[in-house]
């Protein structure tokens, strides 16, 4: 019950802050976009495109083609950065003198009080998502005549790459208490760092007919690779799951999973040590 | 049944800077609370005050030493129903109405929908805050700010209400507003824990106060029996530097203007050998009376000379 009310409190504080009502209308910017493009003429462009790229290409494909362009890696980082800019005031907003000792002072644990945020956070992305990839498969698919519904996985793929980044701001949040530290080290967490130890993993694994690295700086890699979030390996993954290939390696899944459990569990147990 | 009950508390802060330095906000205070008091926790500026309610309230934790609200754990969540809570300079999210500043806590303090919509209209009428309910709070001046405060710390109808400074900018009629709501909760049985530095106005509702100086609790007890010393007020004319200081520190006077002081005293032999004194010292006096000491000066007395 108090969490429920915690948690409309912060959709409330996102109302206040007019950053629903921005999210709206820029998102229907982008689908009155959408609504331009996806023409047949751009279908056709894409056929034309696959066809000399040597597939043996219909039709179909094509659309399939066009959509998981929408969802590739430069929309996917725009989409959940501007994300995580909106959602990294959350927490230094709650955190604010005269209010947190308020808040802690009621029958909510401070556990909750994490889990709370990690709740609305995702839930604000995956609504964020469903209306904005939602919209944009029903516009693709009425003029295209194909219905592809494995798109919609792309709703799930990206409020899980969000939540593996969101994990992390709300770690960053408590630490440090500020809303604009809190988007710069995200933000450079996710590109370039992540990014860049992306690119170096996928060299050292199809590497060794041109390149290779020596052992150290593989180890290094490797273990930077790991300990970081994946939001570009995740989004490799939507890509194969929205054109139906097999997914490949479900490691990125694990190993991101892995990553939101220790970043909240270290969230959670630095909440209930500190001193507000 | 004691309502608070804390042991030998200690708080220690890491000052902000990199200096080892400690600062000891609390320092090994005991005391007990129970049902029905009103219960004045009093002291000069950083000591220790607002420290000891977070930490009755779980907000800060203790360095060592223990305490218990309602014979139950300070970190127990289930306790904090029975408690309101109105902080020292808060801060509501200014998007709220007045009237939305209760729905929110009352339901965060686990209070239902239709009970938080009744008890908000009844409580915001008891603060004096009826026309101002559907106002965005950002449009509210201080004293309005802290009544809305005040309204929010009683909606869950506690048992126990922590107010730290409440009658901090409000005028002089708003206070008495608030002191009247104050005693009539004290009239259903409720406790209150109250910091305040505004003595004149403790020593009319406490029951019971306590001193804290630099984190040591150094005066406990009930208002009449603190404040149960005479005094002797002066008032003169001519006193030098010399004489001004000699009163200070060695008959424990409390100035109150430059020819106008008390001084405590049991006997009458203390008070002719200060007027001996002054006489010696060329110093006219106009008048001697006997006066009933204020907290107020005894609060000073106290916090001046360690008395
Ligand atoms: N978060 C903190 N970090 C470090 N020191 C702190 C912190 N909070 C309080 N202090 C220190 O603890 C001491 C007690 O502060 P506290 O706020 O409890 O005083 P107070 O009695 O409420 O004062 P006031 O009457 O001004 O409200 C002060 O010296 C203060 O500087
Ligand atoms: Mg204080």
């Amino acid at each position: 019950m108090e969490l429920i009310t915690f948690i409309s409190g912060i959709i409330r504080e996102a109302l206040a802050k007019k950053i629903i009502l921005s999210i709206f209308l820029f998102f229907s910017l982008i689908i009155l976009f959408i609504v331009f493009a996806a023409t047949n003429d751009s279908v056709a462009g894409m056929l034309t495109f696959l066809e000399a790229s040597g597939g043996n290409a219909d039709y179909r494909s094509a659309v399939i083609f066009f959509e998981s362009n929408i969802t590739s890696k430069i929309p996917m980082f725009m989409m959940i950065a501007f994300y995580l800019i909106i959602v990294s005031s959350f927490i230094p907003s709650m955190l604010q003198k005269g209010h947190i000792d308020l808040l802690l002072s009621k029958p909510i644990s401070r556990t909750k009080i994490v889990l709370g945020h990690l709740l609305a956070g995702t839930a604000f992305a995956f609504l964020s998502s469903l209306f904005l990839l939602g919209t944009i498969w029903i516009i693709v698919s009425v003029k295209t005549g194909i219905w592809h519904v494995p798109f919609l996985y792309s709703i799930v793929w990206f409020t899980f790459i969000f939540l593996t980044l969101y994990s992390f701001v709300i770690l960053i949040g408590l630490l440090t208490k500020n809303t604009i530290l809190n988007i710069l080290i995200n933000l450079i967490l996710f590109f370039p760092f992540s990014w860049i130890f992306y690119l170096l993993n996928e060299v050292t694994k199809k590497g060794e007919q041109f390149f290779s690295f020596n052992a150290v700086t593989e180890f290094i890699i490797k273990f930077f690779y790991y300990i970081l979030p994946k939001p570009w390996d995740l989004a490799d993954l939507c890509e194969n799951s929205i054109k139906g290939e097999s997914l490949g390696s479900v490691q990125p899944i694990i190993t991101s999973l892995l990553f939101i459990g220790i970043m909240v569990s270290l969230s959670i147990w630095y909440f209930n040590k500190k001193d507000y | 049944m004691s309502v608070i009950t804390i042991d030998n508390l200690k708080k220690e802060y890491s000052s902000r800077n990199f200096s080892a330095k400690k600062i000891l906000a609390l320092d090994g205070v005991s005391f007990e609370i129970g049902e029905g008091e009103i219960f004045g926790l009093l002291g000069p500026n950083g000591a220790g005050k607002t420290t000891l309610i977070k930490v009755l309230l779980g907000i800060t934790f203790p360095t060592s030493g223990s305490g218990k609200l309602f014979d139950k754990d300070l970190n127990d969540v289930k306790t904090k129903t029975r408690i309101g809570y109105l902080p020292e300079n808060h801060s509501f999210p200014n998007y709220f109405t007045g009237e939305q500043v209760l729905h929110h806590f009352g339901k965060l303090s686990g209070m239902s929908s239709e009970d938080v919509k009744l008890k908000s209209a009844e409580y915001l009428n008891i603060v004096g805050m009826k026309e101002w309910a559907k106002v965005k709070i950002r449009k509210y001046s201080k004293g309005m700010m802290q009544r809305i405060g005040l309204a929010q710390a009683m909606i869950n109808n506690p048992d126990l209400i922590f107010l730290d400074e409440p009658t901090d900018g409000v005028d002089p009629i708003g206070r008495k507003e608030i002191r009247d709501v104050l005693l009539n909760l004290k009239s259903q049985g409720k406790t209150i824990f109250l910091n305040s530095h505004l003595l004149s106005e403790t020593e009319l509702i406490c029951d019971r106060v306590a001193i804290l100086n630099k984190g040591k609790l150094i005066k406990e007890g009930r208002v009449e029996d603190i404040t149960s010393t005479d005094s002797y007020a002066f008032i003169t004319s001519g006193l030098t530097d010399e004489v001004y200081n000699s009163l200070m520190n060695n008959y424990k006077a409390v100035i109150q203007s430059r020819n106008n002081f008390l001084i405590p005293a049991n006997n009458l032999e203390e008070v002719n050998t200060i007027i001996d004194f002054l006489r010696s010292k060329n110093i006219m006096i106009q008048s001697v009376s006997k006066e009933k000491i204020t907290l107020e000066s005894k609060f000073i007395n106290l916090i001046e000379h360690k008395l």
